[in-house]
């Protein structure tokens, strides 16, 4: 483990340099500058946009700032996912930096129209209705963030998932509360080492065992219905040989490779170990070839 | 090992998975405990119709768990869960008004 540790070094520190830019319709006091910024590849939007969320309030009323959420390319980005996950997935074959847009403004200035002009109270209330819906929060393809305990949460839940998989919970359940904490601030705080300090025991398995019960692993891809794919995976194949990265895709996404790229991702055979560092799954953006 | 095609194939034959739902405390129990449910019916689906059976106000918080471990995300499909958890042809899904496994 501690000679992949420049690998797993690169895989924290991975950056995407984002430029947010607030919806245009969103009329504001003055115009607001677009917002730089490298966001983190393994970490998630909402808990690493503060500082977007400030720069943009600058230029709204305090009544009319509602739960921020974000876009690119007119599909919702899933908060809920690893940023690196949501550029791989969605603006990888773009030219950088990633053209985020930001919403945030309740739709209020309407409804201070029409009431002002004696209205038909049935037709108020029905415009208001297809206006909250269409310039509002997208309830079908967003889960609320109303703080960053639902960031931890959804965070800590995954790690727990990964580890039913990896070792029957075993792992996870031993630790105390503070370690999951120290696993939770590690992320949030940017603080590699302190994260690993804990997470490092998540990836050791007894010495008799030549891995993890299962891999936790993910695969997204951008072209199907499904959200995701997630199957049971032994990292040791029947004869006692190590499975490959390779080998996993051959099993559960066939489609999705071609001979030549099964060949060179035959690599290493604990190659397929070594990559499960600060996302508890693989997360594979396979493209249809 | 099923292809992607097997899998599809099976989503057709086999829509549903066997779930059980277990209450955890005083959380009000179901008179009926095993569902079939829709593999791709998500946690959200499934905490809706829980809280509808058991004439819950939508209000009120459900948190479903899995192994009596995890949390499973509100958009996560109980098919997926079923392949990845599931034991003896079922899933057992613990659920709850109050947080019960963090």
């Amino acid at each position: 483990m501690t000679d992949d540790k420049d690998v797993l070094r690169d895989v924290w520190f991975g950056r995407i340099p984002t430029c947010f830019t607030l919806y245009q319709d969103e009329i504001t006091e003055r115009e607001a500058d677009p917002y730089y910024l490298l966001l983190p590849r393994v970490s998630y939007l909402t808990l690493v946009t503060d500082k977007v969320k400030k720069h943009f309030q600058k230029v709204m009323k305090q009544e009319e700032v509602s739960e921020i959420w974000f876009e690119y390319e007119g599909t919702p980005l899933k908060w809920h996912y690893p940023i690196g996950l949501l550029f791989d997935l969605h603006a990888s074959n773009t030219a950088l930096p990633w053209s985020i847009t930001v919403h945030f403004k309740k739709v209020v200035e309407l409804l201070f129209f029409l009431k002002h002009f004696h209205c038909n109270l049935f037709l108020v209330s029905r415009v208001r209705e297809r206006l909250l819906r269409s310039a509002n929060f997208p309830e079908k393809d967003l889960l609320h963030c109303h703080s960053k305990d639902v960031i931890e949460a959804h965070f800590m839940a995954c790690i727990k998932e990964a580890d039913a998989l990896k070792h029957k919970s075993q792992v996870i359940n031993e630790m105390q509360k503070k370690d999951h904490k120290q696993l939770w601030m590690g992320l949030q705080n940017d603080k590699f080492e302190q994260f690993w300090a804990i997470n490092r025991k998540l990836m050791e398995y007894p010495p008799e065992d030549n891995g993890f019960r299962y891999i936790p692993f993910r695969i997204y891809q951008a072209t199907t219905e499904r959200p995701f794919i997630q199957k049971l995976f032994r990292p040791i194949a029947s004869g006692g040989q190590l499975h490959t990265l390779g080998d996993l895709l051959k099993d559960v996404c066939p489609s999705a490779i071609t001979p030549e790229e099964l060949n060179v991702s035959n690599g290493v055979s604990d190659f397929i170990n070594s990559w499960l560092f600060s996302v508890p799954y693989i997360t594979w953006m396979a493209s249809r070839g | 090992q099923a292809s992607d095609g097997g899998r599809a194939l099976c989503d057709t034959l086999f829509p549903a998975v066997d779930v059980l739902l277990k209450a955890v405390g005083d959380t009000p129990i179901m008179r009926t405990k095993k569902w079939a449910v829709e593999r791709t019916r998500t946690i959200q689906g499934l905490v809706d119709f829980i809280k509808k059976f058991l004439k819950l106000m939508a209000s009120e918080q459900l948190f479903i768990y899995v192994n009596q471990s995890f949390a499973p995300s509100p958009d996560q499909e109980v098919g997926t869960l079923y392949e990845c958890f599931g034991s003896d042809g079922k899933l057992v899904l613990h659920y709850c008004k109050t947080q019960a496994w963090g």
